[in-house]
């Protein structure tokens, strides 16, 4: 069964993913949450669940931080409150937290996502042991390597196809640090919309901000994987993410209305060359034009990674 | 007068046998290595296992510790033979393995049953719930992420009973540990599996996107500089106290790639600051010739990292760097004789005659000697020692040991 997961940027925008066919919205606080398009506070988080809920669909709510002392003791009250709002499940990726819920008997289910740090089956099977429903899979595995996980775990594998990849989380403030030596005076959160390049190669566009997260740089390419996902259903990695943090408003509601599309192909049968094509072509118009697509390391060969 | 009994352990990187030795005779009470396989540093000479019961023999008689880090983050069929290996350094007598990837921490846990395992600042440990979590599932030690502060340890000291230990000294990786891959995708090396190709300290342009869509260099500042996310290295020389009585239990360095000089000269600083310390703490005064000390075998500018807040830009590598007075390691003392006051040392660098060198050894000692007269392997008066590894004879005006070790400035 294909599953649609999307991040949102608004209350407005939730709604229209939900009314666009995705089945599940991926949003939070960002005391909590990592690299969200937007952060939302409990209460926007229980209005959009209700909606969600009305229509049959389920809420995920990000709490995949990596947590200091402060954060850690205000875990427990945050989950208290996301089990009365009952959210769907959560996202984790701090084992403090894990114990935090296992001792507290939180009923909420976590997907384990300690981002770039997910990489074999054992170790999803690991945290499946200690409670995990799901986990989110790093975008550095080559397909050769996530058609082994596959068939080792039984939970669901939520694979990323489309949107921007993380490849740097510092606590420094990177940017902030460089502006302040060069006696600069420039914003350095997300709406700046700040990139470096290799200075060996100005073709290289890596996003960067800032948050109370620390500094967060991300690759080149935005994962797209649409022309893979006839394999992604024959291998059983059904549970499809859409990253909004880069793709904004109608854009990406219209994206995901793309891959709203391409789930139903497959249920009806009629996925096809022709389709993905068309699907594909309609992708690039709407991807932000500065923004370049690929599908990363999927295409890569296990031994091309030294 | 108040006296500390439980000092906090000197953990030195060992990146071969002979840094093992010398890190252990230079006062380090434990000393880390690599094993063959699973390890981060793949590059850093790691140990084979006959090399590993030759170190961990020395380690005993000397009543110090090996440690063997198995810190790569795996991907399918990677960990294949962590049982046997784990088995095996268990039964060599290895003290603990320093691991972070969860499949690889099972493997241990199930597998070789009785090896300590310590969690890897890889996995990047920030709260006390998180090491009461590893300690639950049977860990001895956790090495905290390098993002903690001195109060944020305190606190966690108060929280859980999980031995703590952190960074004191060395190169720092600016990234939350095991979150950065720049490397993967910029070099297609892995930096979780021992790859990474320090993406961080290249230089960069840094644009913004203007009202009109166009990109904006943002490299014309003043001073100009490019960007770049190089940090300074980490130094507590200077906080001693805080780390004794914040109840750490092991001070780590950093540096398996680092030379016998850089070991034995960081092992002997710490080891001296901590003995002094805890011997009599409240008449503690800091010492400025640890630092000086330091900064003959530093490469950077020298700071505090996350100790006692948020690293700013006089903690990034921008602008001019401070010159640094390189100090070269030029040998070894391998015997004196106190009857003619003449050593016989294991050259490493060319010195000669009229050179102004130093002698240091384990417990802080010192000589400092102009070289007056030499002679080669055969009795023959020489003026310089220009071979690697040849043996030279010298006379020196005041006793020094065997594993002396000798520098000049450069
Ligand atoms: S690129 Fe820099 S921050 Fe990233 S893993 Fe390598 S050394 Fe660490």
């Amino acid at each position: 069964m294909i599953e649609l997961i999307a991040t949102a940027e608004s209350i407005d925008q939730a709604e229209q993913l939900l009314e666009a066919g995705v089945d599940k919205l991926y949003i939070g606080e960002e005391a909590f949450g990592l690299r969200l398009p937007e952060s939302f506070t409990l209460d926007e988080i229980a209005h959009i669940t209700d909606k969600a809920h009305a229509k049959g669909k389920e809420i995920c709510v990000a709490v995949n931080a990596i947590m200091h002392n402060d954060r850690i003791k205000t875990v427990i009250p945050y989950l208290k409150e996301l089990e009365k709002i009952k959210v769907d499940e959560i996202t984790v990726g701090d084992p403090g937290v894990i114990h935090l819920i296992n001792k507290n008997e939180i009923n909420i289910p976590y997907i384990y996502d300690a981002q770039t740090m997910v990489t074999s089956a054992n170790q999803i099977n690991f945290w499946v042991k200690r409670g995990a429903k799901g986990a989110v899979l790093a975008r550095e595995l080559p397909y050769e390597e996530l058609k082994e996980m596959r068939k080792q775990v039984t939970v669901p594998l939520e694979i990323l196809v489309y949107g921007a990849t993380c490849i740097h989380q510092s606590l420094r403030p990177l940017v902030q640090n460089y502006v302040n030596f060069t006696k600069q005076n420039t914003k350095t959160d997300k709406d700046a919309g700040l990139f470096v390049s290799e200075k060996k190669d100005p073709e290289t566009h890596y996003s960067v901000y800032e948050d109370i997260n620390g500094t967060h740089i991300f690759a080149t390419d935005d994962v797209n994987l649409l022309p893979f996902l006839d394999q992604l259903v024959e291998t059983g990695l059904t549970t499809w993410k859409l990253d909004g943090i880069f793709t904004k408003g109608e854009s990406f509601v219209e994206i995901a209305k793309l891959f709203v599309r391409a789930k139903e192909a497959f249920i009806n049968k009629e996925w096809s060359n022709d389709l993905m094509k068309s699907l594909q072509e309609k992708l690039e118009s709407l991807h932000p034009e500065e923004r370049s697509m690929s599908a990363g390391f999927y295409t890569m060969d296990p031994s091309d990674v030294k | 007068m108040r006296t500390i009994t439980k000092k906090p352990e000197v953990l030195a990187p060992a990146g071969t046998l002979e840094k093992l030795k010398t890190a252990i005779r230079y006062g380090a009470d434990a000393v880390y290595i690599g094993g063959n396989e699973f390890s981060l540093r793949r590059r850093a000479g790691n140990f084979t296992i006959d090399e590993m019961k030759e170190g961990i023999a020395f380690a005993k008689a000397h009543d110090a510790k090996v440690y063997v880090a198995a810190n790569m983050v795996t991907h399918e069929h990677d960990a294949k033979g962590a049982g046997e290996f784990f088995r095996s350094v268990r039964d060599i007598g290895i003290d603990a393995v320093i691991v972070s990837d969860p499949a690889l921490i099972e493997i241990c846990a199930t597998e070789a049953e009785g090896l300590p395992i310590h969690l890897s600042t890889q996995a990047s440990a920030t709260n006390y719930e998180t090491l009461n979590f590893w300690k639950e599932e049977g860990l001895e030690r956790v090495v905290l992420a390098r993002e903690v502060s001195m109060d944020e340890i305190r606190e966690i000291r108060e929280n859980t009973d999980v031995e703590l230990e952190v960074f004191i000294h060395g190169a720092m990786c600016i990234s939350y540990s095991g979150r950065c891959v720049l490397s993967n995708h910029m070099s297609m090396r892995d930096a979780n599996r021992g790859g990474c190709s320090q993406s961080c300290r290249w230089k960069y342009d840094l644009f913004e996107v203007d009202s009109s869509n166009q990109r904006q260099s943002l490299l014309g500042g003043e001073p100009t500089e490019d960007f770049s996310m190089s940090a300074v290295d980490m130094s507590m020389i200077h906080h001693i106290p805080d780390l004794v009585e914040a109840g750490v239990d092991s001070l780590k360095i950093e540096g398996r790639m680092k030379s016998i000089h850089y070991v034995s000269t960081v092992s002997n600083v710490y080891r001296q600051a901590i003995d002094t310390y805890c011997k009599d703490p409240d008449n503690y005064e800091f010492n400025p010739a640890w630092e000086e000390e330091l900064w003959k075998v530093a490469q950077r500018e020298l700071a505090t990292g996350f100790y006692y807040g948020i690293p700013d830009e006089s903690q990034q590598l921008f602008g001019k760097r401070r010159k640094i007075p390189v100090h070269r390691f030029i040998g070894q003392v391998l015997d004196y004789d106190e009857e003619t006051g003449i050593a016989t040392i294991e050259q490493r660098n060319n010195f000669g005659i009229g050179d102004e060198i130093e002698f240091y050894g384990p417990g802080f000692t010192h000589l400092y000697q102009k070289v007056e007269q030499m002679w080669d392997e055969k009795g023959e008066p020489i003026d310089r020692a220009p071979h690697p590894m040849m043996i030279v004879k010298m006379k020196v005006d005041a006793p020094v040991k065997k594993y002396d070790m000798m520098r000049k400035k450069r």
